[in-house]
């Protein structure tokens, strides 16, 4: 199946590929270029030593800190998505049918399955994590021993949150199912909840607020040494690997690689238990499920949205059902803004007000950066989809009297109102928390206003010009050529909208501007750069997608 | 009603569709047969407009459907041989949905909608969602809201997978009424006994290229050895049944 997809390649667009490799190329290089000017910065904590008896300068360990919150994060990350992933790949995919009359053992096909669960989920983090692994050992001039090392555990490191997720995924097939609807709408909300109490208690960004910024790293990165995790494993031979002390870097290869063998062994007894009852009970449900379209919320919707002309409201309309009547989709954006929401309430303004101008910048930055990286997880995740989820139903809207340019621009609004609802409610709170400025509180609601719009407009029109028409399931549209690039594009852009906001406000902080008059000119200037760039990030796609919509053929 | 000139489609250096040339009157009842392969299909999706054909041009209801394809849209319904319809819409939401793309008044869709949803007999389930359904109530939902906008085309892929006989009967009776009311059907199948109740006229492709235009007495007549439909369909398309068994 591999080398046919690679096979597929060959037959698309030069053009389409070209594009793809070098755009994913010079992001991978942006990301490297990042990562080693971040590293190069924190090397240059050389004064404080930590004594005669250490080897390492402060600098050097505050790297090795980073790199092992990255890992932790990371490893965190891929447990979500296996979760996701194992549940589409082992019980919704359309191939499973074929594959449990097979005559092999259940745990034959899940080990099958799992393997292509790892696969799915491991490549999108492998490139964004190259460029982060290489730039730590240029800037700390490790040998090669230490890429060939990080090269040697990315496997079994991959494999342990694959297996945790696939077991999470099966307990969960067994348990949510037989659950009555208020009782799995009340686990979900104590699990956000005590997931948004543990980050307030551990993460919460005014620690940053602290005079000592070296302290403030130290604590938040503190969860990130249990010798019980995996990321430490991983980090520390890793690092072993790169100071040439391979004794240690062979003692945690061989530890993660047994914990992952463990973990596989674990997995396949537990689907052994699990599985075919958990698939055998989901196909055998009561399959009568009324939807009364008069009555309810979705009624009201539609009464609501009478303003809209057709056949832009019964697309919306339906939009809207389907995203809703799917939980694996709104539970995922339940989770993203319930966190989010969740933090910037637990923020205590007052202690961030005492704080020096400096850092309650950084913070106001930091929360608007936070708002754009969830839309841009939210926009790749659930509106790049969007145009290849009409896929094998292009029949009904392509004999429909309606253009694409039509459906491109529902799509568009569609995105935009939805995600501008939180996120500019999200950016308002978050500024009347932190009692900001009048001009700081308008920067920032244009920021997130504009982003959502460059966003939304990169998020449609690359779905367009990357559709995925044979494949149903949102989580593997998002995880192909696609839905990567779109991801990095909008990593690429926030970065550029809320660094030239930081850059702005910093400035000022700094007393980089002789008068008020010069503020006011530099102001505008970013707006209006910020302008520029997000309509060229909300036009350019679409009207690349729209022309990519109206060549194709079905 | 629908005409085709020199309609050619090419998928690389393989000849899909050869030359098409085709005249269907209103009302008329014209089915196309073929092997798989023969390019029933691809001719069916430029019909629609799912293709851009290599050259030539298809013309439905006075319209081209590469020109003028919005216009062209309107006067055609389209039945699928696999109806993939949205499986978290309940089947009443599906057809007001359909009915909204076609942009038809809500008080319009409410009584056509029932009326047809009763006629097609999935009443008894349109507020249960459309994953819940049969292929064959899937089929019978795809044709219920075709017929919504009242289209004066109707083209039809292989509609008999899964309706059991009773419905099959219920499908190819209604179709035929509806085409003494005015309605075009053009119909591309492989089960001939239905052809030979139903077709007004019958088209055989092959390889991408028509080899026979006309009524069945029509197309017996012009053979040399004459026989069933069936037999001269085999006769025609022998080389393809050879390839395959060597």
């Amino acid at each position: 199946m591999a080398r046919h997809t690679i096979a597929s390649v060959r037959n698309e667009s030069k053009l389409k590929v070209g594009f793809v490799s070098i755009s994913g190329f010079l992001l991978w290089l942006g990301g490297y270029y990042l990562f080693y000017r971040g590293f190069v910065w924190l090397n240059d904590f050389q004064a404080d030593t930590l004594g005669a008896g250490e080897m390492f300068t402060l600098g050097q360990i505050l790297m090795a800190r980073l790199l092992s919150l990255f890992a932790l994060a990371l490893f965190f990350m891929l447990i979500f998505s296996n979760v996701l992933i194992a549940f589409s790949t082992l019980y919704k995919a359309h191939e499973v049918r074929y594959l449990i009359q097979a005559p092999m053992s259940f745990g034959t096909l899940f080990l099958a399955r799992f393997i292509e669960c790892i696969s799915f989920s491991s490549w999108a983090s492998a490139f964004i994590g190259t460029p982060l692994i290489l730039a730590y050992g240029v800037v700390h001039g490790a040998p090669v021993a230490y890429l060939v090392a990080s090269a040697l555990y990315y496997v079994p490191f991959v494999t342990i949150p694959a297996a945790i997720g696939a077991i999470i995924a099966m307990i969960l097939v067994r348990v949510f199912p037989q659950l009555r609807m208020w009782a799995s709408v009340t686990l979900a909300i104590v699990s956000i909840l005590a997931i948004g109490w543990y980050a307030q208690q551990r993460i919460t960004a005014e620690r940053l607020g602290e005079d000592n910024v070296v302290i403030a790293l130290f604590e938040a990165t503190n969860q990130t040494q249990s010798p019980y995790l995996p990321s430490y494993w991983a980090t520390a031979g890793v690092l072993s690997a790169g100071t040439g002390n391979y004794g240690d870097a062979a003692f945690y290869w061989f530890l993660l690689m047994a914990n992952a063998g463990f973990a596989t062994v674990v997995a396949i007894f537990a689907s052994q238990l699990l599985y075919y009852p958990g698939y055998s009970y989901l196909v055998g449900q009561d399959r009568t499920r009324i939807r009364n379209m008069m009555r309810g919320p979705f009624a009201w919707a539609t009464r609501a949205l009478r303003f809209l002309r057709n056949p832009q409201r019964v697309i919306t309309i339906k939009d809207m059902k389907l995203f809703w009547r799917d939980p694996a989709q709104w539970s995922q954006f339940v989770i993203f803004f319930g966190l989010m929401t969740l933090y910037i309430a637990f923020i205590r303004p007052g202690e961030i007000q005492r704080s020096s101008d400096f850092w309650r910048t950084w913070i106001i930055c930091m929360n608007i950066g936070a708002c754009s990286l969830i839309l841009a997880t939210l926009t790749t995740r659930f509106v790049f989809p969007l145009i290849s989820l009409e896929g094998r139903r292009f029949w009904i809207l392509g004999l429909a009297p309606l253009t694409f340019r039509q459906l491109i621009w529902q799509k568009f609004w569609l995105s935009v109102i939805t995600t501008s609802f939180f996120t500019v409610g999200l950016v308002i709170l978050s500024c009347i928390r932190l009692g900001v400025e009048p001009e700081v509180f308008a920067l920032s609601l244009f920021s997130i206003v504009a982003t959502n719009f460059g966003l939304s407009g990169l998020a449609v029109g690359l779905g367009a010009i990357y559709p995925n028409f044979q494949e149903d399931n949102p989580a593997r549209i998002v995880s192909g050529l696609g839905g990567t690039l779109n991801f990095l594009l909008s990593v690429a852009y926030l970065t550029i909208i809320v660094g030239a906001q930081a850059m702005l406000l910093q400035s000022r902080v700094l007393n980089a501007y002789a008068n008020d008059a010069q503020f006011q000119l530099a102001f505008a200037a970013t707006i209006a750069f910020m302008l520029a760039l997000s309509l060229l990030a909300w036009l350019a796609p679409l009207w690349l997608g729209l022309r990519n919509l109206n060549r194709m053929e079905f | 009603m629908i005409t085709t000139e020199n309609l050619t489609k090419r998928f690389g250096t393989k000849m899909a569709v050869n030359n098409l040339n085709l005249e269907i009157p209103k009302g008329e009842f014209f089915c196309f047969l073929g092997p798989n392969g023969a390019g029933k299909t691809t001719t069916i999706k430029m019909l629609t407009g799912l293709l851009r054909p290599t050259e030539g041009r298809a013309i439905l209801g006075g319209h081209d459907i590469q020109k003028d394809p919005v216009e062209a849209k309107r006067a055609i319904g389209y039945i699928p041989d696999t109806p993939f319809l949205y499986d978290k819409l309940t089947g009443r939401e599906f057809m007001h949905f359909v009915a909204g793309i076609y942009g038809m008044p809500d008080d319009q869709v409410s009584k056509v909608g029932e009326e047809l949803m009763e006629l097609f007999e999935i009443s008894r389930v349109a507020d249960q969602l459309i994953e819940d359904y049969s292929h064959g109530m899937r089929q019978k939902l795809s044709f219920a809201s075709c017929f919504l906008h009242e289209p004066e085309i109707v083209i039809v892929d292989e509609p008999w997978v899964g309706l059991d006989p009773k419905n099959i009967r219920f499908v190819k009776d209604y179709l035929k009424q509806r085409t003494r009311e005015g309605l075009t059907v053009f119909m591309s199948t492989h089960t001939l006994s239905i052809v030979e109740e139903v077709a007004d006229r019958v088209g055989i492709i092959h390889n991408g290229k028509l080899l026979q235009v006309g009524s069945i007495d029509q197309i017996i007549a012009l053979q040399d050895n004459p026989g069933s439909l069936e037999d001269i369909f085999l006769e025609m398309t022998r080389d393809t049944l050879e390839e395959m068994v060597p």
